[in-house]
């Protein structure tokens, strides 16, 4: 995800930031070895480029200028009368300048994986392999999801580290054989201008979410003791309720999970009473979803594993001491996989019922009179003709589904981090500074 | 199925559905709704819907009559030893709920 490795350049970045001296620290007793090691940097610088770049790309269609339009006319292009140019794009374009003047090759995989001895070289090799992997992030499919506040974020991130690679650029000058970035001074500039025009604005951090995740995977092994334990079975339920279970198996789940909210929530309640509350709430919404679909019933689909991890987290909760205390982390991570259970089981519903997977029971004719009369019932299950008739449809949009909380996204330390190096001033022999009087 | 086997798999599936309604406590609940969930099964969930309204609020009664209902359905092809199986669930539920 975005915000892991926009992190790590930025640390790496901050810590180049704050070493001065450079000569002293490129360990070559001869030019050629320190030519060496500024080529190699010039590597990983050019990776990182790569990764501005193509990190402009992805924001630049929703990076909108936030100064107000000099044309009001919608239908005339900003800028196409060369009057107001959009800041962002001319950072891509700038960005892009430099790239391609570089004679530098991006670093080979070897390079971005092998450690450097020298302190300074690992952390360009570090910041490079962020970049190399944050392209995962910024990929075309991740962009179509992106918010325009969002892009202004990214391109708030870019001018950052563009900035940073500005300053070291002029700091590294001395390098034997070193190449500066072209027109560096207009790429500075340029970074300076697409920072002030999205401070203009309010980006979204929520960027961070953005991005390459691993796959989740079911935890195997010897159950893990105590807690742990019916944690683990309740996120391979989450993970085995990927395939549709049929009605009986579905019925099945929703009843485990009406029994583990039901004896969480005294564990709970010693630690947060509202949690605690959450889940008692869970617990009567699971009775009245399983109550409702008694009456509906469904052979398509499997879910024999996903019944089995339900049926671990009770046993396994059931087989706790009373007295156990159970951490807030382990709550939390409780509450995140009740969120996601809780959303698949809301669209396996709703999806089961608008596709036909699930039929609603009819109601027999009761019998009146002798009861003599008999004839074979020709058809049990009606199709449900509108998903909005059904009680369950109605319980699991109104109370199921976990309302959509907007991530809390800050700025991070890394980012205040990395402006803060980039102005800092060295202090000369641990000299503190204070003001003259 | 023929319609006296569907009236009588309708009436054990509404009393025991009027059972876990009914259940003092979740746990009790739940053991009712596993073995209405476990008569579907061996119907292979070809079941018609359960009516609980109007039904007596009497625990006691309700069990009487679904243990009924069920050994009823031994009339209509069911296998005798399934059924005795889920009347011993139902019974171990009842434990459960009068505890």
């Amino acid at each position: 995800m975005y915000g892991e490795t926009g992190a790590a350049m930025r640390t790496e970045f901050a810590a180049l930031l704050r070493q001065h001296r450079v000569q002293q620290r490129l360990t070559g007793a001869t030019p050629e070895a320190r030519e060496e090691l500024g080529g190699r940097i010039r590597t990983y610088r050019q990776t990182v480029l790569v990764w501005l770049g193509q990190a402009m790309r992805a924001a630049s269609p929703l990076a909108f200028s936030n100064t107000p339009p000099a044309q009001p006319n919608p239908f005339r292009a900003v800028g196409s009368s060369g009057s107001h140019l959009n800041t962002a794009s001319e950072l891509a374009r700038a960005i892009d300048l430099a790239r391609q003047q570089s004679s530098a090759r991006p670093a080979s995989t070897d390079a971005l994986a092998t450690p450097n001895a020298t302190p300074m070289v690992e952390h360009w090799r570090l910041a490079a392999r962020a970049a190399a992997l944050a392209e995962h992030d910024t990929s075309e499919q991740v962009s179509a999801q992106m918010t325009a506040p969002q892009a202004q974020a990214l391109v708030g991130d870019v001018a950052a580290l563009t900035q940073a690679l500005v300053v070291l650029d002029q700091r590294y000058k001395n390098t034997p054989g070193w190449e500066p970035l072209a027109q560096s001074a207009r790429l500075g500039w340029a970074s300076l201008a697409a920072a002030l025009d999205v401070n203009l604005g309010q980006p979204d951090y929520a960027v961070d979410h953005l991005g390459w995740r691993p796959k989740t995977k079911v935890i195997t092994g010897p159950v893990r003791p105590g807690i742990l334990g019916v944690l683990q079975a309740q996120h391979n339920l989450a993970i085995r309720m990927m395939s549709a279970p049929n009605a009986t198996n579905l019925r099945l789940v929703v009843d485990s999970q009406r029994l583990v909210s039901a004896h969480l929530a005294p564990y709970a309640a010693r630690i947060d009473e509202r949690l605690a509350g959450r889940w008692k709430e869970r617990a009567e919404t699971y009775s009245v979803v399983q109550r409702e679909l008694r009456e509906i019933g469904g052979l398509l689909g499997k879910g024999g594993l996903a019944v089995a991890e339900g049926a671990n987290a009770v046993a396994r909760l059931k087989a706790l001491p009373h007295d156990t205390i159970v951490e807030p982390r382990v709550l939390s991570g409780f509450q995140l996989l009740f969120n996601r259970l809780d959303d698949r089981i809301a669209d396996v519903i709703e999806d089961g019922v608008e596709h036909g997977a699930f039929f609603k029971r009819v109601t027999l004719p009761r019998l009146v009179g002798g009861g003599q009369l008999v004839r074979p019932v020709r058809e049990r299950f009606v199709p449900v003709t509108s998903a909005t008739e059904l009680a369950v449809v109605k319980t699991v949009r109104e109370r199921l589904r976990p309302k959509d909380e907007p991530p809390t996204a800050t700025p991070g330390p890394t980012r205040v981090d990395l402006h803060s190096a980039l102005i800092h001033r060295p202090t000369t022999g641990g000299a503190v500074d204070v003001p003259n009087i | 199925m023929l319609l006296p086997h569907a009236q009588t798999l309708a009436q054990a599936r509404s009393y025991l559905a009027a059972l876990a309604d009914q259940a003092s406590t979740v746990d009790a609940s739940s053991a009712y709704e596993r073995v209405l969930i476990d008569l579907d099964r061996i119907h292979e969930d070809e079941c018609p819907a359960a009516d609980t309204e109007g039904l007596t609020e009497d625990r006691a009664v309700l069990l009487a009559v679904a243990t009924s209902a069920l050994e009823e359905l031994d009339q209509y092809g069911i296998d005798p030893l399934t059924i005795e199986l889920i009347i011993a669930m139902l019974d171990d539920a009842y434990a459960l709920d009068g505890t």
